[in-house]
């Protein structure tokens, strides 16, 4: 086992590679740990002028979505995209490779048999389902007030979905996910966040300018195109989590007559 | 002053980012290798969080707060909001590379992985 055979470098080579590199690195990181400002007294200027701010201009009580969808709107449609792509790249790997197909039997692992459900799983589930769409619709809309947003929203609107796929099982699931619905709201939402940014650029303003009515702070619909943008990045992130959910679940479809591997 | 308690949230993103590049370098199965790389990400959620963390202060929230309360920074929490949405989909982009490695493969050993040469 020496070190010039074609497999590369071995693993205890790339150990010692480590921990030299560690050694390299480690009294800088000691050094910058010592000297960080204060934790928890130094001063936030950003955050500080954010918090001062947005109260009074923006007629919202929740900054973090202050930021997110209007101070810092450019940097979470870039943040926006990311997610596009990475649910893009894992549709073209798995339907790319996996076809479209929908004639094998789903849901399967090899040819170990599938029990059937128990009423208390199917009860559970479907009770589940229920109240975590519930809370997911509740937590996206109240994100100009208080903790929420279409991001966190967007998550548990998608798992509440997946709840119908544990109780009723997958053809029940596919019947109520449609992919190409999902693919569309994916897209959809992030289109319609774009389209918020640049609406102010069609009438001569900086990208991003908040061009509708605020409202009233506190109010659960003040905030003007932060709330157009808050739904946008609900569908994008529900929707884009519910492909990748599609797409891996797909990938239990056996082929008749397929050979297994 | 600079107690212990001030170093500690740095020398938790450190190990943190330390121990999960530990994982990626010893790694003998790729799925185990995804794991270590959401811990690398851990790191940089525990150092924003540190940053943006004041003493005392209450979450950005002034719903049922005066606008003037001490409140630690939005900022660092918008980020690391979007990194956990964002980080979620790239882990599942990774999982769907290794399930087509396997595929491909029959293998989720990196150290058994060769280059790729046209046939």
């Amino acid at each position: 086992m020496s070190a010039a055979t074609p497999r590369g470098m071995s693993p205890r080579m790339r150990l010692v590679l480590f921990a030299l590199a560690v050694l390299a690195v480690l009294p800088g990181v000691v050094h910058v740990a010592g000297h960080m400002p204060q934790f928890g007294a130094h001063p936030l200027p950003y955050g500080d002028a954010i918090n001062a701010a947005a109260p009074p201009e923006r007629h919202v009580t929740n900054m973090t979505s202050a930021v997110n969808f209007d101070y810092r709107g450019f940097d979470t449609l870039g943040e926006e995209f990311m997610l596009l792509c990475a649910v893009t790249g894992v549709t073209v790997l798995l339907r790319g490779g996996r076809g479209e197909g929908t004639a094998g039997r789903p849901g399967r692992t090899g040819h170990r048999p599938v029990l059937p459900r128990t009423d208390a799983v199917v009860l559970t589930a479907r009770a589940g389902a229920g109240v975590l769409l519930l809370f997911g619709f509740y937590v996206a809309l109240h994100a100009m007030t208080t903790p929420g947003g279409g991001f966190q929203g967007g998550v548990i609107l998608a798992s509440g979905m997946l709840l119908v796929f544990l109780g009723d099982g997958y053809a029940a699931w596919r019947r109520v996910v449609r992919s190409e619905a999902m693919d569309a709201c994916e897209g959809l939402g992030a289109t319609l966040f774009a389209l918020c940014g640049f609406a102010g650029v069609l009438l001569g303003l900086p990208f991003g300018q908040n061009i509708l009515p605020l409202g009233t702070i506190g109010d659960l619909f003040a905030g003007g195109l932060m709330l157009v943008e808050n739904a946008g990045v609900t569908m994008a992130v529900g929707g884009g989590f519910l492909v990748v959910f599609i797409e891996f679940l797909e990938e239990t479809r056996v082929v008749p007559g397929a050979d297994e591997r | 002053m600079t107690g212990w308690l001030d170093v500690l949230p740095w020398a938790v993103a450190a190990w943190l980012l330390g121990i999960g590049l530990y994982g990626v370098v010893t790694s003998r199965n790729v799925v185990h290798l995804i794991g270590c790389l959401s811990v690398v990400q851990g790191a940089t959620y525990v150092l924003l969080l540190s940053v943006g963390f004041r003493t005392g202060g209450i979450a950005p929230v002034f719903y049922a707060k005066p606008p003037s309360t001490s409140a630690v920074d939005p900022v660092t929490h918008a980020m690391v909001l979007t990194d956990v949405v964002v980080g979620a989909t790239v882990t599942a982009l990774l999982l769907a590379l290794v399930l087509q490695l396997h595929k491909r493969r029959g293998t989720l050993d990196p150290e058994e992985l060769r280059p790729m040469r046209p046939k």
